[in-house]
């Protein structure tokens, strides 16, 4: 009972979901459909049967797959008629094609020309007149070369009609042609060889399985289809199904692609499953999936291959079966027997395919309701699966079509395997996955030309880690010394790096060893660019890597800040350790928590150690700048518990000011008190995230690049550090439909993701962090959530908080997003992160964006406020920590500023003379003009809201708040250059200009 | 100072421009320079021809076209301390040294004024990490091609600033071009800059008056007590009755087998333990009619939750929730 509930929601999802991706076959889109058809048909009609078609229609093609005796007299096509998921009703939205199969007519083919490429050049050349004839149809908008299944030899034809309906946003007709009954299938067998170039060298011809198997694919094309729709017109659950299955492989383009999954496969399995009474009749289409994925994921059939025994006649036999297995990775036989149909499918594509799979089911087990969001609406493509992205540039690489484009397989196709052999030897078992795809079709492909173009996109490479651990393994041990064989192939795969070591077990082995900076762990990418130059004649420009691209926001100057961690968590002991050794208080210091996130290494800039705060006290050599601000950490400490505290709040706090000055007497740091549940939520939060930060190694520089990102764009008031640290926890405890990050690109994009797509209106985001959330507890925050989205049937914006973020320490989301952000602060917010999130996946998978765009990142336009301030970028407290420093071309400049002398972030050289106890005195602990400003300047006006970055820029957003009430006395007289100049004033010595963009709104 | 930033990064990137020609005329530089540094002298003397003799100045630095280290610093000292000819002479050296290695005692002020002009220019400080300088550089490197777009920009910009640089900095606060000037505020803490650090420092009174503070608060907290006390019992006995506290035994503060500090529990930690010991009632599924009311609930609950999933799926479907692409 308990799952069914759970599943109903889910169910009213899937249905939801269905009528948006299905296409009712409406009168204007049958119309459309057969009008486009009947124009190609007279088209067809219009080509003078008879003519002679010759090389010189598509010389370059021809030439480039290696054919011979092409020449032929045109006939009309046998049939045509229309096929695939659209003649099914299984077209899932916004893929919304029609394929038109053209049989070609026996009479324009040899009975031998199913050798030596002749069948595919002939079947190009007949592509070739009917595109010349379609053109110039009037009805006809356009007409682009496409592939099967990104297989270069057999282009097909994409029809666009001239007509455009509303509905059907590029609609076009695919023109396949398909070949039955044009050969002999015997001679087409998987033994056998067809392509006599391939067999000079030897006595026995190679045979030429993948060949053999492009052609009798076009032969059954026509009888596969009619089988598939058999099987699914009558059956409504079914048909619904497969749109599913549709969508969710839409949604992962590791999946998706050329070499592993694609539509016509999903059906044939799904129509397998229904053949083997695996689904009936009374399963829901969810059911079904959920069957499909299971037989994916984990079925023994996949080990023997599937094949359709229900046409008793035709038999494979033990040995063809034996044969099939030895050739294919895996195998799909189609119901006559004939051919494989996943002959395409390569075995990493299949292990992907399994584990996607997999993912999904526990997607369905685990998460609920959530699940629906997590298999279908989430886009999982290669920058946010993958922990790795490169891009191997290939254009005019000569060495990749060096023994010719089309051989068995084609030439991309085999080196697509040759970078993934590569990869994989290299990487060994610090690789969970690696997939290579090289999608050769680009929409204005030229294939009469021939094939060399084909090389313009750039190969892309994802790569999941295995673990950590693995991964930032300084050295690979190699075979033996004695073993001859071995170490000898170790040695060639590995050049020079590879070097005899003596371990500590006394054994001798090849090895190699990988450093890398014990901050940046970015060892992965010396491994892959090495073997990468090694084996490949690639230059350093074309192995574009997604690694550490990011990586300059968190550093100061040429290092990370990280690296002082080790220092600072030394210092933190000793420190605790000297308080809990105090004597002479009253009540003794019981424990010692940190509270700040450098203790968490979740800081985006930890302090490094001071020159003026070493133990012995003498004046340093002055070799660095010193910074005249010290950034303090927050410890809280615990007494022991005693009967005799005041109730009195003011008391209270006065008693702990006395406390920590005694403890303070005895040399150690003052600090500021404050208020006692806050004080207790975030010694929760610091050891929840702590012990997260343990498992995860990755989850630090995640945040800290999150939290970067918060800042720059000026959201440092909407969005304080705690929250961050939850939605990037979010991110490891609950990685489906993902597995946990292990790159920090990959998870900052998830993150980006994470805030522009979660429902933030209708769902709390529960982040249980040590899984120990009951149902209770659920149910808890269910009870908060609900109260607070009330008011949101009356007003959009009336929700509070409008980021609900639950723990379980804090079940009403009170600790960190109360107050802000607002729902309007989020829609910003959101609208960033959905921009970022594109730039970066576009950084990660496209060509060619010239390092400017990373920094983009990070660099927030200032023309989205209402009016700007700059300030001096040398009186901010740390002025290293400015990203860019900022102008603004746009609005009018207001308001000009001089710096003040009465400030330094750093210790002048005056300064320096005196001794280190003066100069300690000089530091300045925890000042901070900006947020003294900001204070000053909220304090003073109520007209305009401010945004800006705590970190360290040197720019503030301002923008008008439109108030309602209030608005005779606010917004009728002000004048807001008035305003501005007021708002200049106040940071005198600090504002450099303020820029006057837009005036408020006057509200009617 | 935006200002002064930009003009160097004009400068710096003449500089990069003219490096070649500046390179050969070494030597002829130096020795403009040394002129330069003796016309200097004898004009800073005189207070009220600062402003002219750095506009001038500024003029040489764009011809020189490395002698850039000048500017800021002699802006502030222009103010008039005795020290400065001795300092400007340094800073000769300096600018000597900028050509070969340079001169650590001083460097730093400069660095920190001087930023991105200094980093450039002072090969040797390359080993200061953390420095402005070179975060920036680090940055620089990255965005080069944008830095220079950026500074055409800024060289455009900067035309229009120039116009501003003719106002004496003497004139407070005035408007120009509809620009409103203000003063750096050294001398107003009411505002800005000055204030902040006034707030710091009154915030941290040291650690006596802060204990003082605190005695003060204990002292006249305690009174208080006191006397809310006396009156609280002066009240009862003018109805001539007292409250009886019954007190047990001693307050138990320490552990009597192991002699550690317990602590006694606050009266409001207490209360709430009764409570809860209270609550002895019957268990949920007691009754039969109990029963069968739980179900009935959890029923309606059903039902409820039911209808809230469709009503917030009506509203995801207005927010095109379920389209996948």
């Amino acid at each position: 009972m308990d799952v069914d509930t759970l599943m109903e929601p889910m169910d009213l999802k899937v249905s939801e979901l269905l009528k948006e991706v299905q296409v009712d076959y409406s009168p204007a889109l049958t119309e459309l459909v057969d009008d486009t058809v009947s124009a190609i048909k007279e088209a067809i009609n219009q080509i003078p049967e008879g003519i002679e078609v010759t090389v010189d229609e598509a010389p370059g093609f021809v030439k480039d797959i290696g054919a011979d005796k092409v020449e032929f007299k045109f006939k009309k096509p046998k049939s045509v008629e229309i096929g695939g998921s659209y003649s099914m009703k299984c077209i899932a939205k916004p893929d919304i094609n029609v394929d038109l199969f053209i049989q070609l007519p026996k009479e324009c083919f040899h009975e031998k020309d199913y050798l030596n490429y002749r069948y595919h050049a002939k079947r190009f050349l007949y592509l070739c007149i009917l595109k010349k004839f379609l053109k110039s149809s009037s009805l006809v908008h356009k007409v682009e070369w496409s592939s099967f299944h990104n297989e270069a030899r057999k282009p097909v034809l994409l029809v666009y009609p001239a007509r455009k309906v509303v509905e059907f946003p590029g609609l076009f007709v695919r023109v396949i042609p398909t070949a039955k009954f044009l050969f002999n299938v015997a001679k087409l067998d998987m033994k056998r060889n067809n392509i006599r170039a391939l067999n000079q060298e030897g006595n026995t011809p190679l045979p030429t399985p993948r060949y053999n198997s492009s052609m009798l694919e076009d032969m059954f094309l026509e009888d596969n289809t009619e089988f598939l729709k058999k099987t699914f017109l009558g059956w409504r659950e079914l048909r619904e199904a497969l749109i599913l299955l549709k969508v969710w492989a839409q949604q992962r383009s590791s999946i998706y692609a050329h070499d592993c999954l694609n539509e016509f496969l999903i059906a044939v399995i799904l129509s397998y499953l229904a053949t083997y009474e695996k689904v009936n009749n009374s399963m829901k289409p969810l059911q079904i999936f959920r069957v499909t994925m299971d037989f994916i994921a984990s079925s023994k059939s996949w080990s023997q291959g599937l094949y359709f025994w229900q046409q008793r006649e035709v038999k494979v036999s033990k040995e063809e079966r034996l044969l099939y297995k030895e050739t294919f990775p895996v195998v799909i036989c189609d119901s006559y027997a004939h051919l494989n149909l996943a002959f395409r499918m390569k075995s990493n594509g299949f292990l992907e395919l399994q584990d996607e799979a997999a993912l999904a089911l526990k997607c369905l087990e685990k998460s609920g309701d959530v699940a629906f969001e997590d298999i279908f609406m989430t886009k999982i493509d290669f920058s946010s699966k993958f922990d790795y992205c490169i891009r191997l540039n290939l254009k005019g690489n000569s060495k990749v079509c060096a023994s010719g484009f089309c051989l068995d397989d084609e030439c991309w196709r085999l080196y697509e395997q040759k970078v993934h052999n590569i990869l994989s030897q290299g990487l060994s078992d610090r690789a969970k996955f690696i997939r290579v795809i090289w999608r050769n079709f680009h929409s204005d492909c030229d294939m009469e030309n021939g094939l060399s173009t084909l090389d313009t996109e750039p190969l892309l490479i994802g790569i999941s880690v295995s673990s950590l651990e693995k991964a930032f393994r300084v050295v690979d041990i190699g075979p033996n010394a004695d073993n001859k064989e071995e170490a000898l192939k170790f040695r060639k795969f590995w050049g020079e790096k590879a070097e005899l070591r003596r371990f500590r077990d006394g054994k001798i082995a090849e090895s190699t060893v990988w450093e890398s900076e014990q901050w940046a762990k970015h060892l992965i990418l010396k491994i892959i660019e090495y073997v990468l130059l090694q084996h490949l004649s690639l230059s350093k420009t074309n192995i574009l890597q997604v690694v550490d691209q990011l990586d300059f926001s968190l550093l100061h100057g040429v290092e990370d800040p990280m690296s002082f961690s080790a220092s600072l968590l030394a210092a933190f002991e000793l420190l605790s350790k000297r308080l809990r050794c105090i004597e002479d208080i009253p009540l003794k210091v019981s424990s010692v928590q940190p509270l700040d996130p450098a203790f968490r290494f979740t800081s985006v800039f930890p302090p490094r150690p001071h020159p003026l705060a070493s133990e012995k006290g003498h004046v340093p050599k002055l070799r660095k700048l010193i910074s005249s601000c010290i950034q303090p950490l927050e410890v809280m400490i615990q007494l022991e518990g005693s009967g005799n505290w005041p109730m009195d709040e003011v008391a209270i706090e006065k008693t702990k000011s006395a406390f920590l000055l005694k403890i303070g007497e005895s040399d150690i740091v003052k600090r500021v008190p404050f208020v006692d549940k806050k004080l207790f939520v975030r010694g929760q939060h610091s050891s929840m995230i702590n012990g997260l930060q343990g498992i995860y190694q990755m989850y630090g520089p995640v945040v800290r690049l999150a939290k970067r990102w918060v800042a720059s764009h000026l959201f440092s008031d909407c969005l304080v550090e705690e929250a961050v640290e939850l939605l990037v926890a979010h991110l490891f405890v609950k990685p489906l439909p993902f597995t946990a990050p292990c790159s920090r690109i990959a998870g900052f994009l998830r993150f980006l993701r994470l805030l522009a797509d979660y429902d933030w209106t209708f769902s709390p985001l529960v982040v249980d962090i040590n899984n120990d959330l009951t149902p209770i507890d659920k149910k808890e925050i269910y009870d908060n959530f609900t109260p607070s989205r009330k008011g949101h049937e009356e007003n959009a914006q009336n929700i509070s908080p409008s980021m609900f973020l639950a723990t379980s320490y804090d079940k009403a989301s009170e600790a960190w997003t109360r107050f802000a952000p607002n729902s309007l602060e989020l829609k910003r917010l959101v609208a960033y992160a959905r921009s970022s999130a594109n730039l970066l996946t576009r950084l990660v998978l496209e060509d060619q964006t010239g390092p400017l765009k990373w920094e983009c990142l990070f660099r927030t336009p200032l023309s989205n406020y209402d009016a700007v301030i700059l300030l001096h970028a040398g009186r901010l407290p740390y002025p290293q920590r400015l990203l860019f420093p900022s102008n603004s071309n746009q609005g009018r400049l207001v308001v000009h500023g001089n710096a003040s002398k009465a400030f330094q972030p750093f210790m002048l050289p005056g300064d320096l003379r005196g001794n280190s106890e003066e100069l300690k005195h000089k530091l300045m602990v925890n000042f901070d003009p900006l947020m003294s400003y900001v204070a000053d300047l909220q304090k003073e006006f109520n007209t305009f809201k401010l945004w800006y970055d705590s970190l360290g820029g040197d720019a503030i957003g301002l923008t008008w708040e439109t108030k309602k009430r209030g608005r005779d006395e606010a917004g009728e007289g002000e004048d807001p250059i008035k305003v501005l100049k007021g708002v200049g004033e106040v940071g005198k010595g600090f504002v450099r200009s303020v820029y006057f963009l837009k005036a408020p709104r006057l509200m009617k | 100072m935006g200002k002064l930033k930009e003009k160097r990064e004009e400068k710096k990137e003449k500089k990069q421009k003219k490096s070649k020609k500046a390179k050969k005329t070494n030597i002829e530089l130096l020795r403009k320079e040394v002129m330069l540094k003796n016309e200097e002298k004898g004009s800073e003397n005189i207070k009220s021809t600062g402003k002219k003799k750095r506009r001038r100045e500024k003029e040489n630095n764009v011809d020189a076209g490395i002698a850039v280290q000048f500017n800021k610093d002699n802006l502030i000292k222009v103010e008039g301390e005795k020290e400065k000819p001795r300092k400007k002479k340094r800073k000769g050296e300096k600018n000597n040294a900028l050509v070969g290695k340079s001169d650590q005692q001083d460097g730093y002020a400069e660095q920190n004024d001087d930023g991105a002009a200094g980093q450039s220019l002072v090969k040797t400080q390359g080993s200061i990490n953390n420095s402005k300088g070179q975060s920036e550089a680090v940055i620089g490197e990255d965005i080069r091609t944008h830095k220079s777009k950026k500074s055409y920009r800024k060289k455009k910009e900067h035309h229009k600033l120039r116009k501003s640089e003719t106002i004496p900095e003497k004139i407070d606060e005035s408007v120009h071009d509809g620009v409103y000037y203000i003063s750096s505020g050294e001398e107003d803490s009411s505002k800005g800059m000055r204030k902040w650090l006034m707030e710091y420092h009154q915030s941290r009174p040291g650690l006596k008056v802060l204990q003082q503070r605190i005695d003060q608060f204990v002292t006249a907290h305690e009174e208080k007590l006191e006397q809310e006390r006396k009156e609280r019992e002066a009240r009862a006995a003018e109805d001539g009755w007292t409250v009886v506290v019954h007190h047990k035994g001693r307050k138990k503060t320490t552990d009597s087998q192991s002699g550690i500090t317990v602590g006694s529990v606050a009266p409001a930690v207490a209360e709430s333990q009764l409570t809860k010991k209270k609550r002895k009632e019957v268990g949920p599924d007691f009754y039969r009619f109990q029963k069968r009311e739980a179900q009935r609930n959890e029923i309606l609950a059903l039902r409820s939750k039911f209808e809230e999933d469709r009503k917030r799926i009506q509203q995801l479907r207005a927010a095109r929730k379920f389209r996948p692409y």
